[in-house]
């Protein structure tokens, strides 16, 4: 029945009806079709999808540890970790066309040059999915801000590290040096170590030296995040974090306080831009302050230190980021006169008593060897010789070893090798010795250089350490030790991981008897007024001066000098007794003062460490002017 | 052009019908059928309103705004079923300048995302036309073949379909909504199979079409339209832009397994690896969160629908309301296979939603309406056969 008004369209309905048929059809193969890959995506392949999934979300993340905290020798707290904010990006959350914005707000927020920020994104050790450090440090106020504004800021996050806190400040800044963000060929080599892209390592001194001690283990967490990287919540801890090991150092920090007393009234009393102290325990081989300067501020460090204040240290002459009492090597000049003395009396080329004439010079060929005394001394023995510091006498002791003899004494002494303190960047200095000679300049040692090795000029050079550590074997009777820095190590339990032990290299091939006559020519040195500026004190003290010579003439046919001055306090005033229990070094590089400044700071130090009331400087032999005519 | 003529017969027929007559007819499978999937639809909204944190009962939730658009939906549709469909045939032609004059108005004022111009607000809510603008053509072409229906072996009338689609089309693609445009061009492909065009010159027209793939991609389509399409080609060429959609999408289907995650328990969208998790990929995040299970209830739920309105084309007793159901398959099946394969991997990605499952209240008004006239078509149907 077809209703009225409707137009009969009966043709043509088998057609369409036909075409309902084979659209339905293809609707019923098209489903199929889907409904195949589902099969194959959820069910057959389900399992690798879920993994993908959860690999997605999910990734392993370090927890850091505490790092372990630095004591003096007394129990001083020197090295904390302070809770801060740190500002970090993840490269690949940022667009690169918003890096500018977001360059230029950072900057402005954190009071940072905007070089210093792309250095940090461009300089990344790790890679863009890592996360850098921009700032440490970051004032709560700041770090805030900086975390509500995440929206304008892509990519960067706030996040809270502990930070190193050097108590005493700079004190102790070159021995225990800093900590800084890994670099990208360190973190290459640690990576196996569990170092982060945005980790902080010991970059210097005991900080660089104990890294592993310190640093303990990071733990990991399996965290689950979203596609930007923001954490969701930790799903396991996987292992904890093991704290690091605390150092007590072997330092003393009221001594570190009293050496930088003095080297700091000597760095301005004579405008010097470099001097070094170190005072040790010649019985243990314990280092009991050391100072270097110029030096820098640790602190500095730990918050961060601008691309600009880095190059300016980096870039100062007097080499501030370098601890000189181990990291550069000088001309011994006569406090080297020792090692010749010593191994003359060891051979039998001299005896305690044996008299030889000295001179105004000595002459080889046509070059005159000058004492430093134009007069000569006349006849005297090695005692005398030593005390009055005469040139001539030990070019003549020199001649008598033989330069392979000499150099057998000065590596017997620790001359020539580094000494094994634990810091890094220890220098070996020069011990010069016919197979030296040839394999530095491919000839022979020349009879001059012979008499100038004598006197620790020339060829020698050392550090100021390699110094102290000679003078300590000559004041604990021929025992050489290993300097150490550190005295022990406590694990976080409280457990001690390594106790103290004294670690002696060698004993010196030498009888007592020539320790014995060489501490008494040491002391002499300042009976005898030769260094008479030590002698009228209230403490008792033995040693030797010296005046190294170095780099080019003046107008006036004279050279730069160095001042030294080694020294040790025997422990009861009696020199025959090797129970020294404090032997020091004081070097003044570049020094142009009218008396040796290196005694005088060291008297400084010894003044203030006894509690001398009356104050035993003289202050006119830290003038600038012409030294020459005494040594 | 067509002229506006009164049809007196449609109000005779309302009268001497009786209700109980009208509800025999009525297709309740169609409406529970529709009624099922929207409600999947809502309890994806539900899911991802609760894993961004939000309360799904806050008054600016996309779940309460979906229940929203649902309620009027559902208005709309029942409001549709007692409109007589015969009208629509006398207002063709206004509801097709209409059509054309919202479609205009969106790019004045329309707004979206990246500079397209899609969305008008109405009050707190917005509203994409070019939804409507589907159904509003099928019934403009539906009424355009019917007239035809004796000269459908014509090249003309087919050339006419086309010539009549091309403003809206041209309108769409300016806004620019590629996956409109296309969903347009499988209606007019569907509407002209179904209603018996000539295969020759049908095949002819796409074999034209076709040849003017190279045109298209030169001179019509936008650089990222052309990256979409690129990366279906090779995933790994952009694996952070539309190659990283499709891969996180086959991993949130993927790992779906066989029940699935359970409701709200997905990561993939949760954790924002799946971008627009609760648009275009909806579909991922339902088989991540139902499993096999419930992607094929939906597929199951698609088909019997698809079955109802087709059965509604059959019963019809005009030509009119044959085509109109030729229209709604056409749109349903083509939105179908195309959002799900691009969600699975195996079609490029267009921005086509899901009926029902993608979010969007546009879309869900414009479906009540096509489904309203289906069932007002069902009530109308003569008993007779063909």
């Amino acid at each position: 029945m077809v209703a009225p008004g409707i137009v009969d369209e009966r043709p043509g309905r088998e057609r369409q009806l036909v075409r309902f048929i084979v659209f339905g059809i293809a609707v019923l193969v098209a489903v199929s079709g889907l409904t195949a890959r589902m099969v194959y995506l959820q069910l057959v392949s389900g399992q690798t999808y879920q993994q993908l999934a959860t690999s997605n979300s999910t990734f392993q993340q370090a927890i850091p540890s505490t790092r372990g905290l630095i004591y003096d020798r007394n129990g001083l707290l020197l090295v904390a970790n302070l809770p801060s904010y740190s500002v970090k990006i993840r490269p690949s959350d940022l667009p690169f066309s918003q890096r500018a914005t977001v360059v230029a707000q950072l900057s402005s927020l954190l009071k940072m040059d905007p070089a210093d920020i792309n250095t940090a994104i461009d300089g990344n050790p790790g890679s863009n999915f890592d996360l850098v450090r921009i700032a440490q440090g970051v004032p709560v106020a700041t770090a805030n801000l900086i975390a509500e504004e995440h929206l304008a800021l892509p990519g960067v996050e706030v996040s809270v590290d502990a930070l190193r806190h050097y108590t005493e400040g700079p004190l102790f800044s070159e021995v225990l040096g800093y900590t800084g963000a890994i670099d990208a060929t360190t973190l290459k080599q640690l990576k196996s170590a569990g170092y982060q892209p945005d980790d902080l390592i010991g970059r210097a001194g005991v900080e660089d030296q104990y890294e592993t001690q310190l640093r303990g283990s990071y733990g990991m967490e399996t965290i689950q995040r979203d596609a930007t990287g923001r954490q969701i919540q930790v799903l396991s801890t996987d292992s904890q974090p093991v704290a690091g090991d605390s150092l007590t150092l072997t330092l003393d920090t009221k001594m570190q306080q009293q050496a930088q007393v003095a080297v700091n009234w000597a760095m301005k009393a004579s405008k010097l831009k470099s001097a070094v102290f170190i005072a040790m325990n010649p019985q243990t081989g314990e280092i009991l302050a050391m100072v270097s300067t110029p030096t820098y501020d640790d602190n500095q460090f730990a918050q961060g230190i601008s691309n600009a204040q880095f190059q300016a240290l980096l870039n100062n002459p007097d080499k501030p980021l370098i601890n000189h009492a181990v990291g550069m090597q000088f001309p011994e000049d006569s406090t080297y006169k020792l090692v010749t003395g010593s191994g003359a009396l060891a051979d039998k080329k001299l005896t305690p008593t044996t008299l030889v004439q000295t001179h105004p010079y000595i002459q080889i060929g046509r070059d005159k060897y000058w004492d430093w005394n134009k007069r000569g001394f006349g006849k005297i023995n090695v005692v005398t010789g030593f005390a009055h510091s005469s040139d001539t006498f030990f070019y003549q002791v020199a001649q008598m070893l033989g330069i392979q003899r000499l150099a057998y004494w000065a590596r017997q002494f620790g001359f020539g090798a580094p000494t094994g303190i634990d810091l890094p960047g220890e220098v070996a200095g020069i011990v010069p010795d016919e197979q030296w000679k040839q394999d530095t300049f491919g000839q022979a040692i020349l009879p001059g250089e012979v008499l100038q090795a004598g006197i620790g000029q020339g060829f020698d050079t050392s550090t100021p350490l390699q110094l102290l550590n000679a003078y300590a074997a000559l004041a604990n009777g021929g025992t050489l030790y290993q300097p150490q820095i550190v005295r022990q190590i406590t694990g976080p339990d409280g457990s001690i991981v390594r106790p103290f032990a004294p670690i002696v290299l060698h004993k010196i091939a030498a009888p007592a008897s020539v320790f014995t006559t060489m501490r008494k020519a040491a002391r002499m040195v300042v009976t005898s007024g030769h260094t008479w500026n030590l002698r009228n004190e209230p403490f008792v003290v033995a040693g030797k001066t010296g005046t190294a010579e170095f780099g080019v003439k003046d107008a006036q046919g004279r050279l730069p000098y160095h001042n030294w001055f080694v020294a040790f306090v025997p422990l009861h005033g009696d020199v025959s007794k090797p129970d020294s229990q404090l032997a020091v070094v004081g070097f003044n590089e570049d020094a142009n003062t009218v008396g040796n400044s290196a005694t005088e700071m060291v008297k400084y130090f010894l003044q203030i460490h006894f509690g001398v009331k009356h104050d035993l400087r003289m202050f006119n032999l830290m003038k600038i002017g012409d030294f020459y005519g005494g040594n | 052009m067509g002229v506006l003529k009164a049809e007196p017969a449609k109000v005779h027929d309302w009268a001497t019908t009786s209700v109980g007559a009208y509800w025999r007819a009525y297709d309740l499978q169609l409406a529970i059928y529709a009624l099922l999937l929207a409600g999947l639809g809502l309890a994806m909204s539900y899911s991802s309103t609760v894993v961004t944190g939000v309360n799904p009962l806050d008054p600016s939730s996309n779940f309460l705004r979906g229940l929203m658009w649902s309620g009027i939906a559902v208005i709309v549709f029942i409001a549709a079923t007692f409109f007589d469909y015969k009208w629509l045939k006398t207002f063709a032609w206004p509801i097709y300048f209409v059509n054309l004059g919202l479609l205009a108005l969106s790019l004045v004022i329309g707004t979206g995302v990246g500079g397209a111009a899609r969305w008008i607000a109405i009050g707190p809510l917005q509203f994409q036309f070019s939804e409507l603008a589907k159904i509003l053509m099928i019934v403009v072409l539906a009424n355009y073949l019917a007239e035809r229906h004796d000269r459908l072996g014509s090249l003309r009338v087919i050339l006419g379909a086309c010539v009549l689609m091309v403003p809206t089309w041209v309108l769409v693609m300016l806004q620019p909504d590629l996956g409109t445009s296309l969903v347009l061009a499988g209606i007019l492909a569907g509407m002209l199979f179904l209603s018996g065009a000539s295969m020759k010159w049908l095949g002819a027209l796409a074999g034209l079409v076709i040849a003017l793939v190279p045109i298209a991609w030169n001179y019509i389509l936008r650089d990222y339209q052309k990256q979409r399409l690129l990366s279906f080609l090779n995933p790994a060429s952009d694996p952070q832009g539309a190659g990283y959609q499709l891969t996180q999408s086959q991993i949130a289907v993927g790992s779906g397994g066989l029940f699935g995650k359970g409701l709200t328990n997905g990561t993939q969208d949760a954790l924002a690896f799946l971008p627009v998790g609760d648009t275009d990929f909806a579909f991922a995040r339902l088989a991540e969160e139902l499993g096999f299970i419930g992607a094929l209830l939906v597929f199951v739920l698609f088909v019997v629908l698809l079955w109802r309105v087709l059965m509604a084309g059959y019963r019809s007793q005009d030509r009119f309301g044959t085509i109109f159901a030729a229209g709604i398959g056409s749109l349903l099946v083509f939105q179908l296979v195309v959002n799900v394969g691009m969600v699975i991997g195996l079609m490029p990605v267009t921005g086509i939603p899901l009926p029902f499952i993608t979010r969007g209240g546009a879309s869900l008004i414009s479906l009540a309406i096509g489904l309203g006239i289906l069932q007002s078509i069902n009530i109308r149907q003569s008993r007779a056969e063909w």
